[in-house]
């Protein structure tokens, strides 16, 4: 009975537990399966790869190779680390004394430029013979020789048709080396229609120089000695040339010389640099030559000018100081110019005071239709002072002594072409002291004035998308009969082409380069190749040799005993400056050191003295039967600005602005610059409407959303931001985003402000406007 | 032992964001795209901010460059489970990718936002350095040649440069540099021992009053700034 | 009343579609993650603002009502109330799953999964100062003393199961204090930094785990047509009630401190942002408000509908505590330097609910009701009165 009860029990007893035990048991193995499965590794660690490549790391080949950058104008020398062949370091020349061997950001960007995937390999030819922005034009890859032969076809025929003028030739960003070569083309060719990007650039301030010392080239400066600058519009820390020098002295100026130099930014827009100086003072745009005036006007009612230079070296000091104390108190312009007339005194009192002291100008301030006589006002504060060719001043930059080629052989074609008025008017009634009126180029072709355009070859030059009024560009560009692109990308340009000729990367090839205007002494910097071109490409300056050959005749001969091909070219440039052997392996040639007083030497004007009154400008105009009976016309003074839109419909004035990582090749498709595009906004990968809080709230615009930005000529979409940066009234833009031709990175990303703006002109200088457009904005 | 520190001048910085780049540059940290910079999953060692003060016209912006502050309180080598951050001797608090988890709990310790987390197989670009020295295969502190994903990066000081110039004997601060120092144009950022009484940042430090970000949370960061 | 155990029989129509659903359910989770384990993170919500995302809200909310779950079943077997015993098995063998289920989301959430035992390498290994590696000692052995709980319930051994529970219940409180403390320790999220986070997720975890055990019970003797003693369900209410005033008390504490300065912009955020939805709407209104209201309502407290609608309420609003907790928590930009930092620097996170990560989440879950659907079919979970019926009617 006992054991029944007990058989009974301990059997129910005995599955219970057995079956709560196998539970338990299969829950552990099961437990125990999980945590032991992720020891035993498996496919997704990447230990297991790790031997293999340590045999790869064997020994790598390792080569610094002395190069430059062509990332913008300013073209620092640098290394370049190569590893098997492989460019994966770009650092400065620590010889180079521009910017004392350091870089901009750009320069590291190189690696991204030459290892873009989707550079040009090969010659394309086009097959769609539509042209336009959103056209596939079907492109056929082709040989050198067919591409180049057609070429040479079409440019025979133009000579042998006696009208080698209607080749037209672009060039935008080119190794220096290039654009001699290009030029020498043009000369032997027999065109005058040689257009570089300089007419969007800083064309005022050059014609500004040369109305008072008769200098047609931008400024150097004397950064390591200035204890004051006053900068008008110039954004010296993000797009001013050459930029590195720029940022290396900053550094200098500010910590480490003995004097903090004190750096005043007068802008319509609180920029990087106005972030980073001692003061921003917001101006309406346009009114920069109304505050210089002011500020002569407070030097010279107290007499804080430098009397012995303005007596011993200036010429019409007497109807200038007439013209400012007349019309230019600060009270006057305070209303105009909207900034406080205490603070223009003020400002006034310190920049004479302090020696010292630069006047600098840039673009925001220059860039509109009287920009050639604000550049001279702000240019003669600088005279005032005496600050031209001493320590701490306005320096006059030594240019490299280049070998001298043998004369170009001009045939009788070229010659007498070479009489032909040049397309863009430049140094004619219309732009009379101009040099080159890039963007006059559009209505040029469409209007076939003063005659049409045959033939044009670009030479990594993108006017498309850096040019104001992109509309023009791209109606001027499909009316071209036949268009060359040559650059390593395909840019919004070259979407125009028939032929687009791949060529090399600022890495590939040979070259040399000086910066433009800026430390006063000459500097030569080479460029070489620091890895093998990739695919089929070839150097611009081969390209011109070989066409040149195949065009034969004297422009063939032109470029005979030159070199043969741009290395040579290079060599014999370049022989009279050091050995090659020392200077490929140094990079960088430097010329004597500055010698600073050169009066005698530096004003080329009819009084050989720096003139406060233009006898440059006037002997031009009577050469041209321009004369003018108002003297201010030889003065410098405010020029009201003239906006292209009526006040009413567009209430607002544009302002675009060029950031520090805008890669001024034509392509922004590099992630590095794209990922930190704005750092003063935090964001990368688009562009900003900025607008003052106060204005943006008054049209109903809510921060962060999208608006429309329409002016007379086009409308844009993009985000706004409502800023406590900028004037009122004003809406910034930063340039270089927009691409449509390609570029995973680039393409429909951010807008280009560019489009919205309407041509206008400096008429002295042919400086094209930017910053007189006037928009609209509103809720998208 | 030395105390490896970092010194910027923000009078001298200007903005220009050269660290940024060649700090991408030197340890082959991949870019991003537009939408991983929407989402914030573009890896960042080096990031430079800016921080507006006051109004029109009374404004001010300021840029500051913030790598890694390497801590000496680091809250981040405190909350690490796997020990894979931790300070070395010398200072630098050094990210072990072989022991990392990915588990995250760095990134939200870490009071300046330096460490990025790795969200996907990246592309491997030609202008990546081939040629790291063995030792710093993935047995390391060092994710090349494949980043793998799934871990938490940050900036190292570039202590491969600091390690290889002890090696060879050079003077660190001085002839070693980290790629960011090297790379500023405005010479604006100094590196060395912060214990060591002849160095730059020891000098530096003593010119004018240095601030560290977020001093509040008493992180001992050793990256100080010295303001305009 | 004696009362013996059994299993369910599981094999009616009912179970079976249940099971398959959960397995299907689960088996898409596991796709998913093995998903997320090749194309990495980005197919997940989470970003460098944000780096915890749904993964480890959902783990933070099983640990916490494993913990309350454990903490429950005690009543029966330390303080020796007997009316609850008809449950407490239930009770243990949930807070088993529902821990192995939180490691198992802890786990998705890493980045390299295939690390994981590096987390159990307690001193060898390990950082100890880490909240993170302390926790992982506790929940294993959480784990470890849950399954020895119910072995010595099962054996019938009370001596050794009144000792287990004693340590049982101390083990889980230190179990879910440490994950507040993982929060709580953290001085650069304003929001999380606090020493009142272990004793607001004690606090949440004894509530939800109460809440879950309670729906758990109603749901499962339901369906298994068992009768129980509404007694039990309305004590228990009782004790809910008490509970979530307790929680309220500590987070209203909690959150009054932190709009004190310093560091106060990040929680009004919270209050006011984006999130603040699931902060009033789940958090608040879900989890405290409505259930307090409907647990002493006159005639709602009395109905059996009354207090299930309180619990699940209670459930799904501690989950959105534990959201509100970790999302916004990390979503503020954090004050690099004085002023308004520009950009993306300064902007608030914002975290995309993705396809992979919330099937992912979803198949936690299910993984969970897997487990427990079929321990109840193969482990002696269930009462069985015998008063009543001889053999447990089946399923």
């Amino acid at each position: 009975m006992k054991s029944k009860r007990m058989g009974r029990s301990k059997s129910k007893k005995q599955t219970g537990r057995d079956l709560s035990r196998r539970t338990f048991l299969k829950l552990s193995a099961l437990t125990g399966t999980v945590l032991g499965a992720s020891h035993l590794g498996g496919p997704f660690s990447v230990d297991a790869d790790a031997p293999s490549r340590g045999n790869v790391q064997a020994v790598p080949k390792e080569e610094w190779i002395s190069s430059s950058c062509l990332n913008c104008p300013a073209r620092c020398a640098t290394r370049v680390r190569t590893v098997n062949g492989r460019a994966v370091q770009i650092v400065g020349n620590p010889l180079s004394h521009v910017s004392d061997g350091k870089t901009c950001p750009r320069a590291h960007i190189g690696l991204q430029v030459q290892y873009d995937k989707e550079r040009l390999r090969v010659p394309l030819k086009r097959m769609n013979p539509e042209k336009g922005r959103n056209i596939d034009p079907k492109w056929a890859p082709v040989s050198w020789n067919q591409a180049l032969e057609e070429m040479a076809k079409r440019l025979k025929s133009l000579r042998d048709g006696k009208q080698p003028q209607k080749l037209l030739l672009f060039y935008g960003l080119n190794t220096v080396s290039g654009e001699d070569l290009i030029s020498r083309f043009a000369e032997a060719f027999g065109t005058p229609n040689l257009i570089s990007g300089n007419g969007l650039d800083t064309e005022a301030e050059k014609s500004g120089n040369w109305m008072a010392d008769g200098q047609y080239t931008p400024c150097a400066y004397d950064l390591d000695h200035t204890n004051y600058i006053l900068a008008f519009g110039a954004d010296l820390l993000e797009s001013a040339k050459p930029l590195a020098r720029y940022l290396r002295k900053w550094g200098k100026m500010r910590r480490e010389n003995p004097n903090r130099t004190k750096v005043v930014v007068v802008h319509p827009r609180y920029s990087l640099t106005a972030a980073h100086s001692d003061e921003w003072v917001p101006i309406q745009p346009g009114t920069d030559a109304a505050l210089a005036m002011a500020i002569a006007h407070v030097i010279l009612s107290e007499e804080l000018y430098d009397t012995t230079f303005v007596k011993q070296w200036t010429e019409g000091f007497e109807p200038y100081k007439k013209l400012v104390l007349s019309q230019y108190s600060p009270k006057a312009v305070s209303s105009l110019t909207g900034i406080p007339s205490e603070t223009i005194e003020r400002l006034a009192r310190e920049f004479a005071t302090t020696k010292p002291a630069l006047a600098i100008r840039g673009k925001e301030a220059l860039n509109w239709p009287g920009g050639s006589y604000t550049s001279y006002a702000i240019f003669c504060l600088n005279a005032l002072v005496g600050s031209i060719d001493v320590p701490g001043g306005v320096l006059y930059q030594e240019n490299p002594r280049y070998r001298d080629l043998p004369p170009v052989e001009e045939d009788e074609i070229a010659k007498k072409s070479k009489g032909q008025p040049s397309l863009d008017f430049h140094g004619t009634d219309k732009f009379p002291a101009a040099r080159v009126v890039t963007n006059q180029i559009p209505e040029s072709i469409l209007e076939g004035q003063p005659y049409p355009v045959e033939m044009a070859i670009g030479f990594s030059s993108n006017f498309v998308m850096s040019a104001p009024g992109s509309k023009r560009w791209d109606e001027a560009l499909r009316k071209l009969p036949y268009y060359v692109h040559v650059a390593p990308i395909i840019s919004e340009m070259a979407l125009y082409a028939d032929i687009v000729l791949p060529a090399t990367t600022f890495m590939e090839e040979w070259g040399y380069d000086h910066s433009p205007p800026g430390s006063g002494f000459a500097e030569v910097k080479i460029k070489q190749p620091v890895v093998k071109p990739r695919g089929e490409v070839k150097a611009a300056g081969d390209i011109l040799f070989d066409l040149a050959r195949r065009l034969q005749g004297s422009v063939a001969r032109s470029f005979t005993g030159i070199g043969d091909d741009s290395k040579g070219f290079v060599k014999l440039r370049t022989s009279g400056l050091m050995a090659w052997e020392e200077f490929s392996k140094k990079g960088v040639w430097i010329g004597p050191d500055y010698e600073f007083r050169k009066y005698k030497r530096i004003f080329n004007t009819p009084s050989k003295k720096f003139e406060f009154y233009s006898g440059n400008l006037k002997s031009l105009y009577q050469k041209m039967g321009k004369k003018s009976e108002d003297e201010k016309t030889y003065l410098p003074h405010l020029e009201d600005a003239k906006f292209l839109g009526e006040k009413e419909k567009y209430p607002l004035i544009l302002l675009p602005y060029q950031p520090l990582l805008v890669i001024e090749s034509g392509s922004q498709n590099y992630p590095w610059a794209q990922e930190v595009f704005l750092p003063m906004h935090g964001i990368g990968w688009g562009t900003l409407v900025e607008i003052h809080r106060e204005t943006a709230s008054a049209l109903g615009l809510s921060d962060g959303k999208e608006v429309w930005v329409e002016s007379p000529f086009h409308k844009i979409k993009a985000r706004v931001k409502f800023s406590e940066g900028v004037y009122p009234g004003v809406v910034a833009m930063a340039s270089g985003q927009g691409h449509y031709s390609y570029g995973r990175w680039q393409k429909g990303i951010g807008v280009n402000p560019h489009e919205l703006l309407g041509a206008d002109y400096d008429r002295i200088s042919g400086q094209a406007a930017f910053f007189n457009t006037r928009v609209k904005v509103y809720k998208a | 032992m030395p105390r490896w520190g970092m010194v910027i001048d923000l009078d001298k910085c200007v903005g220009c964001q050269a660290c940024s780049v060649a700090c991408k540059e030197e340890n082959n940290v991949p870019h991003g795209s537009p939408e991983e910079q929407q989402w914030k999953r573009e890896i960042y060692w080096h990031k430079v901010i800016a921080a507006t003060n006051g109004r029109y016209p009374q404004v001010s912006t300021q840029v500051i460059p913030m790598p890694c502050m390497h801590c000496d309180h680091a809250p981040c080598v405190t909350v690490c489970p796997a020990r894979a951050t931790y300070r070395r001797e010398d200072g630098i608090v050094i990210q072990n990718y072989r022991r990392c988890l990915g588990c995250k709990y760095c990134m939200v310790a870490c009071p300046y936002g330096a460490r990025s987390f790795n969200y996907k197989e990246q592309e491997e670009e030609e202008y990546h350095h081939p040629d790291l020295p063995p030792d710093r295969s993935v047995w390391g502190p060092w994710p090349y040649p494949t980043r793998t994903h799934g871990v938490v990066e940050k900036c190292t000081f570039c202590f491969h440069r600091i390690d290889k110039g002890l090696k060879e004997g050079k003077k660190i601060g001085k002839d070693v540099v980290p790629a960011c120092v090297e790379a500023c144009p405005a010479n604006a950022r100094a590196f060395g021992d912060l214990d060591d009484t002849g160095s730059e940042v020891a000098r530096l430090l003593s010119t004018r009053r240095p601030i560290r970000l977020r001093e509040e949370l008493d992180t001992k960061c050793k990256v100080y700034y010295l303001l305009k | 009343m004696s009362l013996n155990f059994t299993t369910i029989e599981g094999k009616s129509r009912g179970y079976n579609t249940l099971l398959a659903i959960l397995i299907v359910l689960s088996v898409a989770g596991f796709v998913s993650f093995m998903v997320s384990y090749i194309e990495g993170h980005q197919l997940l919500g989470s970003n460098n603002l944000i780096p915890w995302g749904m993964p480890i809200v959902v783990a933070i909310y099983l640990i916490g009502l494993s913990a309350g779950s454990l903490i429950l079943s005690s009543l029966t077997y330390v303080f020796g109330k007997e009316e609850y015993r008809p449950i407490s098995r239930v009770a243990v063998f949930l807070a088993i799953v529902l821990i192995f289920g939180a490691m198992v989301g802890i786990g998705l959430d890493l980045g390299r999964p295939e690390k994981t035992w590096r987390l159990f390498m307690f001193f060898m290994l390990n950082n100890m100062r880490s909240m993170f590696a302390i926790n992982t000692i506790l929940y294993g052995g959480y784990f470890v003393i849950g399954l020895v709980y119910l072995g010595s319930i099962f054996a019938g051994r009370s001596k050794m199961t009144k000792m287990m529970g004693m340590i049982a219940i101390g083990w889980a409180a230190l179990v879910h204090m440490g994950t507040g403390a993982i929060f709580g320790f953290v001085a650069a999220r304003p929001i999380f930094y606090s020493p009142l986070k272990p004793f607001e997720f004690l606090a949440a975890a004894m509530v939800s785990g109460l809440a879950l055990l309670m729906i758990a019970i109603v749901v499962v003797f339901k369906y298994t047509k068992r009768e129980y003693d509404q007694k039990i369900i309305f004590s228990l209410s009782r004790l809910l009630f008490a509970l979530i005033v307790g929680l309220v008390v500590i987070v209203l504490i909690d959150k009054l401190t932190h709009v004190y300065p310093p560091d106060r912009e990040a929680t009004i955020w919270l209050f006011t942002g984006p999130y603040a939805w699931v902060f009033w709407g789940l958090q608040v209104g879900c989890a405290y408000l409505v259930p307090l209201v409907l647990l002493t309502h006159p005639r709602y407290s009395k109905s059996l509908k009354g207090v299930l609608a309180a619990a699940i309420l209670v459930v799904i609003g501690i989950f959105g505590e534990r959201f509100a907790l970790v999302i916004p928590g990390t979503a503020y930009p954090l004050p690099f330097y004085p002023g308004k930092i520009e950009g993306i620097w300064g902007a608030t996170g914002t975290f995309p609910i993705t396809f992979v990560e919330t099937l992912m989440s979803l198949g936690i879950f299910t993984l969970m009701g897997l487990f427990f659907i079929l321990g109840l079919k193969y482990m002696e979970l269930l009462p069985v009165t015998e008063t009543k019926e001889e053999n447990p009617r089946p399923a």
